[in-house]
């Protein structure tokens, strides 16, 4: 312990001095006042501070007294005025030099000069009360305005500034100099507001400093006693509100005090963090007439964030129907943020950063060489994006969206007027990961990432009326689609988590983000864009980015797959990502060979075995079901008549029972257009247009469960055999269809040729005789004497042909043990009514109306007009897979051998066998070679046939190449092969490679697999379509030049292989797309010179294409034949084909 | 007579409670988890009814009203 010092009498004072002063407040003494004489007397101006204080503090319990709303005495207001009158300076004084309160005014003086606090303290004090008495009546506000413009004299601006400029310890010198200012800009509704804000340099002494003066202290600040920084905050806010625009602009640039006003807002008391908000929101927010930058001023990142800090306030004493403080705070941070007259929120562009000109001229051969590179901007902003919001991209980071539905709130609305800081936001935020774990703030920033994938994407990207000349960053599209934290190996755990919930909004959101894609793919590909080769490419990257962010599908499968069977929920959800996939993806869902009809069975087993007690909960069932089917919709290989193991029945009857089963008013009107549609396509139900398809064999079957549910249970193991088998040789049962309605002809003369009956009536007529010998026939025979009269009945009342149908039933009849002939008698029933469905007019149209049901088959749309010849060009154009790289020669040698065959280094070395110059062909040929050797010696698991491919094309193309290209047929063959080989599981690995072990080289004549595809059998189960599909994918990317063209018409023993094409076109099961690569051919050949003649005069194009037109029922896909047919014309040899013709073949009949 | 038309309010109503019901069962298990994770306070509650019910509007009205009226439809069945 140091040595003390002992101090003397002086010394000791001196320390006192140096030591932080105490202060001692004395309570002053006051008296009781009756009089004005006696007011005067107390506050006129002695040296003795001890009476001035006497005076003062009787004068504020007066004041108090008149201001408290008990006050009755009706002297004391008397007694007041009088004294007013008594002090009023005369008249002639002008209003500028007129000291009211002289005395007052002298003692504050005075108590200035001999520093004493407590004097200057209590002139303030009074002065604020009397000011606030004053202002309550209008005979008193000139003795206040008096006062007020007293206080704005010289030597009283100096008294205020010195007050507030007090020491921070002495408060109670500041508080009331504040609230006496308060009062001042307040009176008269801020009369002397203006002079008072002139006179800043004294008044706004110090108020940063002041507003810093916080209550210290366990208990919350007492109301009655506010903190200096209370009182502060109360001025200035009272100051906003009566000061005229320009001056507050001048206030709000003051920094230093708008940083004090929000410093500490968070330990303020809640009814001043209220009156602040509200003050700030009407008179700065929403003041029409202070220029946005004063509001921005005062709305920086940090005020912005110090305010949110509100949404943990935790001193709220809020009474229930009044809103919280962080309601309120929500709130004012809305507006601030996204009303852009708040001074705020800038104008952006949308996907485009700041600074860049999406209407850039770049040279049009640039773009045709480079694609994309050519835009220098195109892939800066993968790591960073420049904004116009800085301050808002400032702000955002400091809230905490996963922990509270507020701030995410706040932060999506914000998204939504400015899209441009999603991408920013996200990159600048990398630190919190969507690595699953089952918490809540997982769950919220699941939640709140949810909200960013759905937001909308801004009108043409850019928030303009029309698309800019350029597509915006793919980067910056694709952030906005799946923000970064959505990564392919956050979202992958997160569908494969054992946790239900994770995968599930997991799942949730994938879908959302698919749905948004396709949005975004749709606006590149609208036919107002100048640069359709530029839109057309980023929205191929756009996917291709899509895909490599986003888990693969076959990890939603497996997810789906997990899923327990009770979980309608989850279930719906999973099968509707699967859905979108295939919607939206065809290209990625299709790879995976998901066979869908596993679970199209499990479900319909479930829905026609377990009827659950909600309804609700089948209706959501059936959502599954409807995904499932629009899945083996998109699929090739459905098999609708074929039960798998474990199922009695086939998936279609399943579906039927399905649809009959129901719980009345679940709308089932999606799975009946998928029953009529595959009806219709197996050949169930005549194809034309006046038929009811199987609107006769839902009703009855309905009728009859109505009836009797027993009987109908027993019908259905009968019903499906008889679909099956009508299903797979349709023609035997429409030939015996055909002599049924010759016997009935001839007895009545009348032609009934065309009458019409449903072909699974004859089937049932022929499958009948074979139930009786069944174990329990006579029960079915029973079902069925019910059930058959009323299909044939309702059959009748669809429009089918009665005299056909009364033919059936007496032949069924005998087999149906009707021994006392009461069915015989009966006949076919007569005026049947539909219930459970609407019956169809007897002009008749059928069912539904699908999307791809053909609504008029056979009618055709010859008239439909030409497809514009860019949007033809956009439809049917393929980029030429063989164009010439030359730098593939150098890039394959440092390549792995996976990133050479998976990477397409491979391919396109190949492809430059195809090259007009000899030495690159040499130099292409050697390179093969040695990428053979490379290969052949890897790891790699189909080395030994990737080998193999490239040595024949080698050897092919050894001896040719000196000559030309090699034919592109051959090279495209070589190429499309690869990808076969790469992947063991293709349908076409057996028959590429019996082709390759065939001979060490191709006949350079003829084009391979042609016959193998498209004569024999697939092999593999259903893989026909698949196999056709990249026979044309191989053959649409070999016709490039004329020779090539020659391959194709060549003649062959079976037929020039393009006439063959074209027949397959003509096949009516096959779905649009494969018509499209037949359509992409032609169009192929139309470019070659001499192709459209050819294609006219050898093949009959025109012809062809006339017929497809008649035939096809979607009018885009009609407009695309008038269009094919004008291109063929306008690049054809005119005089040639005119001649050949003999002038059938024109101008008008071409569509040109 | 039919029963009358419920308006879009209340078939989103009801859609959202059968939406928030459903999930609450599928999820039972794992709700708990969540409520006994460390960081369950404050907004957390809101914030996990707010995060499930979010998957409402991946379902148009038509479909919302499809699935509610499924129920009341066979409610009236006699």
């Amino acid at each position: 312990m140091g040595k003390r010092f002992s101090y003397g009498p002086d010394g000791g004072a001196a320390a006192v001095s140096r030591k932080r002063q105490k202060i001692v407040h004395e309570a002053p003494t006051s008296e009781e006042i009756f009089a004005s004489r006696q007011l005067q007397q107390l506050l006129a101006f002695t040296q003795d501070p001890v009476r001035a204080r006497h005076g003062l503090q009787s004068f504020k319990l007066f004041l108090d007294e008149l201001l408290s709303s008990q006050s009755t005495d009706a002297d004391r207001p008397r007694i007041l005025r009088d004294y007013l009158q008594s002090t009023r300076p005369p008249a002639q004084d002008d209003d500028e030099t007129a000291v009211y309160l002289p005395d007052i005014m002298q003692t504050w003086s005075y108590g200035a000069q001999i520093n004493n606090d407590n004097v200057m303290s209590a002139v303030p004090v009074v002065i604020a009360l009397l000011l606030k008495l004053l202002a309550q009546s209008l005979d008193t506000v000139p003795f206040g305005l008096g006062i007020c413009r007293t206080l704005l004299q010289k030597r009283q601006q100096d008294l205020i500034a010195r007050n507030l400029s007090a020491d921070k310890g002495k408060a109670f010198i500041i508080s009331p100099t504040l609230r006496m200012l308060k009062e001042a800009v307040n009176f008269d509704g801020g009369a002397i507001a203006k002079p008072l804000f002139r006179a800043r340099a004294s008044m706004l002494k110090s108020l940063g400093r002041n507003m810093g003066i916080v209550h210290i202290g366990d208990e919350p600040e007492d109301a009655k006693r506010p903190s200096a920084r209370t009182n502060a905050i109360l001025f200035f806010l009272n100051a906003l509100k009566v000061l005229h625009p320009e001056a507050k602009k001048e206030l709000l640039s003051q920094r230093d005090i708008c940083a004090a006003l929000t410093r500490d807002v968070k330990q303020d008391p809640p009814y001043l963090v209220r009156e602040l908000l509200a003050g700030l929101r009407s008179h700065v927010l929403l003041d029409d007439k202070l220029p946005r930058e004063a509001k921005a001023s005062l709305l920086n990142a940090s005020t912005l964030t110090r305010l949110s800090a509100l949404y943990q306030y935790r001193l709220d004493t809020a009474a229930e129907d009044e809103p919280s403080v962080a309601q309120l705070a929500h709130q004012f941070l809305v507006t601030a943020c996204t009303n852009p007259a708040c001074g705020v929120l800038r104008q952006d562009s949308g996907f485009y950063p700041r600074g860049v000109d999406p209407n850039a001229a770049v040279p049009p051969a640039e773009l045709d060489d480079s694609g994309l590179e050519a835009v220098v901007w195109m892939n800066k902003f993968k790591t960073e994006v420049p904004v116009r919001n800085f301050t808002l991209s400032n702000f955002l980071p400091n809230l905490r969206p996963w922990s509270s539905i507020k701030q995410s709130e706040l932060i999506t609305s914000i998204f939504r007027v400015a899209p441009e800081l999603v991408a920013n936001y996200f990159l600048g935020n990398k630190s919190f990961t969507f690595e699953p774990k089952l918490s809540a703030t997982w769950i919220g920033y699941a939640a709140f990432l949810f909200n960013v994938v759905a937001l909308p994407i801004p009108d043409s990207f850019c928030r303009a009326s029309g698309f800019p000349e350029l597509p915006p960053p793919t980067s910056i599209v694709i952030d906005n689609i799946l923000p970064l934290p959505l990564n392919q190996k956050a979202l992958s755990r997160s569908l494969a988590n054992k946790s239900g919930m994770i995968s599930f909004f997991a799942t949730r959101i994938l879908a959302v983000a698919i749905e948004k894609l396709e949005t975004a793919v749709k606006m590149h590909q609208d036919p107002s864009h100048a640069n359709q080769t530029a839109w057309a490419e980023a929205a191929r990257r756009l996917v291709d980015e899509f895909c490599q962010r986003s888990p693969g599908i076959k990890e939603m499968i497996n997810s789906y797959r997990s899923i327990p069977e009770g979980d309608v929920l989850r279930r719906e959800a999973a099968s509707r990502l699967l859905r979108l996939c295939y919607e939206v993806l065809p290209q990625v869902a299709l790879m995976a060979k998901f066979d869908v009809s596993p679970f199209l069975e499990t479900s319909l087993g479930r829905l026609s075995n377990q009827p659950s007690d909600d309804p609700r909960d089948v209706a959501l069932r059936l959502k599954e079901l409807e995904n499932l089917l629009a899945i083996a919709g998109y699929s090739p290989g459905m098999r609708w008549f074929a039960a798998s193991e474990g199922l009695s029945l086939s998936p279609f009857t399943l579906l039927l029972r399905v649809c009959v089963d129901a719980p009345h008013g679940v709308a089932l009107e999606t799975i009946r257009r998928v029953l009529s549609f595959v009806a219709v396509e197996q050949q169930l139900a005549p194809a034309d247009d006046g038929h009811p398809g199987l609107l006769a064999l839902l009703e009855a079957l309905q009728a009859l469960r109505t009836a009797s549910p027993d009987l109908a249970a027993r019908i259905w193991p009968f019903l499906d055999n008889c679909l099956t088998r009508c299903a797979n040789s349709p023609v035997k049962y429409v030939e015996r269809l055909q002599e049924l309605s010759q016997e009935v002809a001839e007895p009545g003369g009348q032609d009934n040729s065309q009458a019409v009956a449903s072909p699974i009536a004859v089937t049932m007529l022929e499958q009948l005789p074979f139930i009786a010998g069944k174990e329990d026939g006579s029960a079915m025979l029973k079902a069925l004497s019910r059930f058959l009269p009323k299909f044939l009945g309702f059959s009748a009342a669809a429009g089918e042909s009665r005299p056909l149908l009364e033919v059936i039933f007496s032949k069924m009849v005998p087999h149906l043990g009707d021994s006392k002939g009461k069915l015989a008698k009966a006949g076919v029933p007569e005026g049947l009514e539909f219930e459970h469905s609407t019956a169809p007019p007897k002009t008749g149209i059928r069912g539904g109306k699908g999307k791809e049901q053909p609504v008029a088959r056979g009618a055709g749309l010859a008239s439909e007009p030409a497809l514009e010849p860019e949007r033809l060009e956009q439809t049917l154009q393929v980029p030429d897979g063989l164009e010439a790289d030359n730098s593939a020669l150098v890039k394959w040698s440092p390549k792995t051998v996976d990133e050479l065959i998976d990477e397409g280094y491979l391919t396109s070395l190949m492809a430059l066998l195809v090259s007009e110059h000899a030495s690159i062909r040499k130099e292409a040929l050697v390179n093969i070679l040695k990428a053979a050797a490379k290969i052949k010696q890897s790891e790699h698991e189909e080395k030994e046939q990737i080998w193999l491919l490239l040595s024949e094309l080698a050897e092919t193309s050894r001896d040719k190449i000196n000559d030309g290209p090699l034919p592109s047929p051959i090279v495209s063959f070589a190429c499309h092969a690869l990808d076969v080989l790469r992947d063991p599981l293709s349908s076409l690995y057996a028959k590429v490679n019996s082709f390759l072990t065939r001979g060490p080289t191709w006949s350079l004549d003829r084009l391979p697999l042609v016959d193998e595809v498209l004569l024999e059998e697939p092999g593999v189960g259903d893989a026909y379509y698949a196999q056709t599909s990249w026979l044309l994918g191989y053959l649409v990317d070999g016709l490039r030049t004329q020779h090539d063209l020659e391959l194709f018409h060549k003649k062959r023993a079976k037929g020039p292989v393009l006439e063959r094409l074209l027949a397959v076109a003509a096949n009516p099961y096959m779905r649009l797309p494969l018509r499209a690569q037949v359509l992409k051919l032609v169009y192929r050949a139309t470019g070659i010179e001499g192709g459209s003649t050819t294609l006219t005069t050898r093949f009959g194009a025109v012809n062809w294409l006339e017929a497809r037109q008649a035939a096809c029922t979607d009018a885009s896909e009609a407009a695309m034949y008038a269009g094919l047919r004008r291109r063929i014309w306008e690049t054809c040899d005119k005089e040639r084909v005119g001649a050949w013709s003999k002038g059938g073949l024109g101008g008008a009949r071409l569509g040109a | 007579m039919a029963p009358p038309q419920k308006s879009d309010q209340e078939v989103a109503a009801e859609f959202t409670s059968y939406y928030l019901q459903r999930a609450t069962t599928e999820f039972a298990e794992d709700l708990d988890k969540v409520r006994a994770a460390d960081d369950f306070k404050n907004d957390a509650l809101r914030i996990l009814v707010g995060a499930l019910q979010q998957g409402t509007a991946m379902f148009s009205p038509e479909e919302q009203r499809r699935i509610v009226t499924a129920a009341a439809r066979t409610d009236t069945k006699p």
